[in-house]
């Protein structure tokens, strides 16, 4: 538990709680002779109590003011939760509908119902942490890894935004990957690769990726919306001289998932309905129980500094009705 | 015992609780004034006020003219992006809370949305995190057309609720044909916002990057286009030397000129921010600009519950000391 101070300074003021102490604050009555008083420990102890309630009015006014509040701490929890990062394909095809015509109105196209589908699936995990990266010839970063879920949807919604170039899938996951090289990450690690399409991966970074995708321990999943009349991940070439990254990239790429040796599962889409399926299966598979860390936001304690000078202040009041005067 | 105290009065006679003396004690109004002053804090603990707050979506030219050092943060020269970046993030702390930035870019030319606005306060990490990572190597296109791009922004834009702040040095690349400029007419004054000229004045080499993404030098005059050979020329025909109206439509001359150098295209931008409506205001000091966008025009009154309760809490501290400063002795003594 730590405590801190919205305006630090005013805690200056807190010399001046100790005024009680020199000042009874009580009107003094003239005595003849004050060795004629006897000794009352009563009284005396009455006395020091009000000193103490107005030196502890007073601090806790100043305290009040100076805006104590709890620091935003975060504790350890077990429950289902993850970090996802979210690679969406912004090429210029996910504007398309799956149909691969322009969306008409009476469809919707790719790039709709992902963002419609992401945003829920969002919003049903409420322990994970979510990170954004985009890509098309090169790679977007879009969000860190957050649980701020409006600033995530905010970048969901973004993608309506028509799409841009090519796919250069290899920098997009390296990038994805690059989302979990900090320490002190826990929980499962999750990339959520979004494309409607695949492109051959150069050997270079090939080299990297599975080096990469080793270290980190990322569960790949890959959402693959296959248009009408494209090739398909799962394909089989016909002739074996098309079994090549150029000429069969989706084959490819998901061969090259596949030998990562790590854990991977493809979902090919061809409606919203399956891609909906899709989702909801990755939802179940990704509840086993892990330990996060839940944050607890600021807490103002400010309030309660002015709920105990309310009621010393109301005592000293009282008191001072008690008084006795002459 | 009253026997031992002859002249006391004060003890033989029990005196009167709550004696007309305790109301003539400046002592008691002020703590009931004290007490009161804590009643209305809790009868009024919030006012409602309103407040300026922003909404900027922020878009970036990531083209290469960018990575041109001609701005220093302290004493170390930085490139036109990293001095963005940097007032950007200053600003981010500036606004206050409500206010929401988002976050695009623009190359080529078209600009593309990272985020719509979010939160500056909730999200001041995520924000901070992505202004951070804006890197030329996002840039999924070569080629820097200004005009196309804040074109498209704006279209981008006319939708939402936002102020465009568009973020360039103005540098077209490769140069534009005037006879083939972008019209605006369509979106004047649709988007409010603000055009924010980036770079010196002075021409500076643009540097140049590897395939890697390394360091290799600067960009030569023949690197890059110097002349627009796009269309027809606007000039007339008679004039250009070896002019063919197929195979040289703008002559055989060699073009030479400065387009591997950059400086911020200041009379441009600002022919720009005239054909959109939006403002022009030149990146100098990230400070001036952080006040620049904190201006009302861009601002809008939202009404906030905002917190008050030290107003009563001030009057309550500052009664209360008044029982206990030794004003009553003074008064004693003077007596």
């Amino acid at each position: 538990m730590s405590l801190a101070f919205t305006t630090p300074w005013l805690l200056a003021g807190l010399g001046l709680a100790l005024l009680p102490l020199t000042n009874p604050g009580i009107r003094p009555t003239p005595y003849a002779w004050l060795e004629m008083l006897p000794a009352d420990p009563l009284s005396g102890l009455i006395a020091a109590a009000l000193r103490l309630c107005a030196v502890l009015a007073l601090t806790a006014l100043i305290l009040g003011l100076a805006g104590l509040h709890r620091t935003e701490q975060s504790r350890e929890r077990i429950g289902h939760g993850a970090n996802i990062v979210l690679l969406l394909d912004r090429s210029n095809s996910m504007g398309n509908t799956f149909a691969g015509k322009a969306p008409d109105g009476s469809e919707e196209s790719k790039a709709t119902a992902a963002r419609r589908l992401l945003s829920d699936f969002s919003q049903q995990r409420p322990h994970d942490l979510f990170g954004i990266a985009a890509y098309s010839t090169a790679p977007l970063f879009v969000l860190p890894l957050t649980a701020n879920k409006p600033a995530l949807q905010a970048a969901i919604n973004a993608t309506a935004t028509p799409a841009l170039a090519y796919t250069h899938v290899s920098k997009g996951l390296a990038m994805a990957l690059d989302f979990f090289a900090q320490p002190n990450l826990t929980g499962s690690r999750i990339v959520l690769l979004v494309s409607d399409g695949a492109a051959a991966i150069d050997p270079d970074s090939e080299l990297r990726l599975r080096q990469y995708f080793k270290q980190q321990q990322i569960r790949l999943y890959w959402l693959f919306l296959r248009t009408a009349n494209s090739p398909g991940i799962f394909d089989l070439p016909q002739e074996a001289r098309d079994d090549n990254a150029q000429a069969m990239p989706e084959r490819h790429l998901h061969l090259f998932f596949s030998s990562l040796g790590i854990p991977y599962q493809a979902y090919q889409a061809e409606n919203p309905d399956a891609m909906r399926q899709a989702i909801a299966d990755i939802n179940r598979l990704e509840h086993a129980p892990l330990h996060y860390r839940e944050r607890i936001p600021q807490q103002d304690l400010s309030g309660l500094c002015y709920l105990w000078a309310t009621g010393l202040l109301a005592l000293l009041l009282s008191a001072k009705f008690c008084e006795a005067q002459r | 015992m009253p026997a031992f105290y002859p002249h006391n009065t004060l003890l033989t006679d029990k005196p009167p609780m709550f004696s007309s003396k305790t109301y003539q004690d400046y002592r008691f109004f002020c703590l009931a004034f004290a007490v009161l002053a804590m009643l209305a804090l809790w009868v009024r603990p919030t006012q409602d006020q309103a407040r300026p707050v922003y909404n900027y979506t922020f878009i970036i030219d990531i083209t290469r003219s960018m990575n041109a050092t001609d701005y220093k943060i302290g004493d170390q020269p930085v490139s036109r992006l990293q001095y963005v970046q940097y007032s950007l993030r200053g600003l981010l702390a500036k606004l206050p809370c409500q206010s929401k930035i988002g976050l695009g870019l623009f190359t080529e030319r078209r600009a593309t949305l990272l985020f719509e606005p979010i939160e500056v306060c909730q999200g001041f990490n995520e924000i901070d995190t992505a202004l951070a990572k804006v890197d030329w190597r996002m840039a999924w296109a070569a080629d820097s057309r200004i005009a196309s791009g804040l074109l498209n922004s704006l279209t981008l834009l006319q939708q939402r609720d936002t102020n465009l702040v568009f973020m360039t040095d103005g540098q077209e690349a490769p140069p534009v044909n005037p006879r083939y400029r972008s019209d605006f007419s369509a979106l004047k004054g649709k988007v409010p916002g603000m055009i924010v000229g980036v770079g010196g004045l002075q021409a500076v080499p643009i540097p140049k990057f590897n395939t890697r993404g390394e360091p290799d030098g600067f960009y030569r005059a023949d690197d890059v286009p110097q002349r627009s050979t796009f269309g027809e020329a606007d000039l007339n025909p008679e004039k250009i030397p070896g002019y063919n109206a197929r195979n040289a439509p703008f002559g055989d001359a060699t073009a030479v000129g400065n387009e591997h150098l950059s400086a911020l295209q200041e009379s441009y931008l600002q022919d720009l921010s005239l054909a959109t409506g939006l403002s022009y205001q030149r990146l100098t000091s990230a400070d001036a600009w952080a006040d620049a966008l904190q201006s009302p025009t861009f601002a809008k009154q939202q009404r906030l519950h905002v917190d008050v309760r030290w107003q009563a809490a001030s009057v309550a501290l500052f009664c209360c000391l008044l029982v206990y400063v030794p004003l009553g002795k003074m008064r004693l003594k003077a007596v």
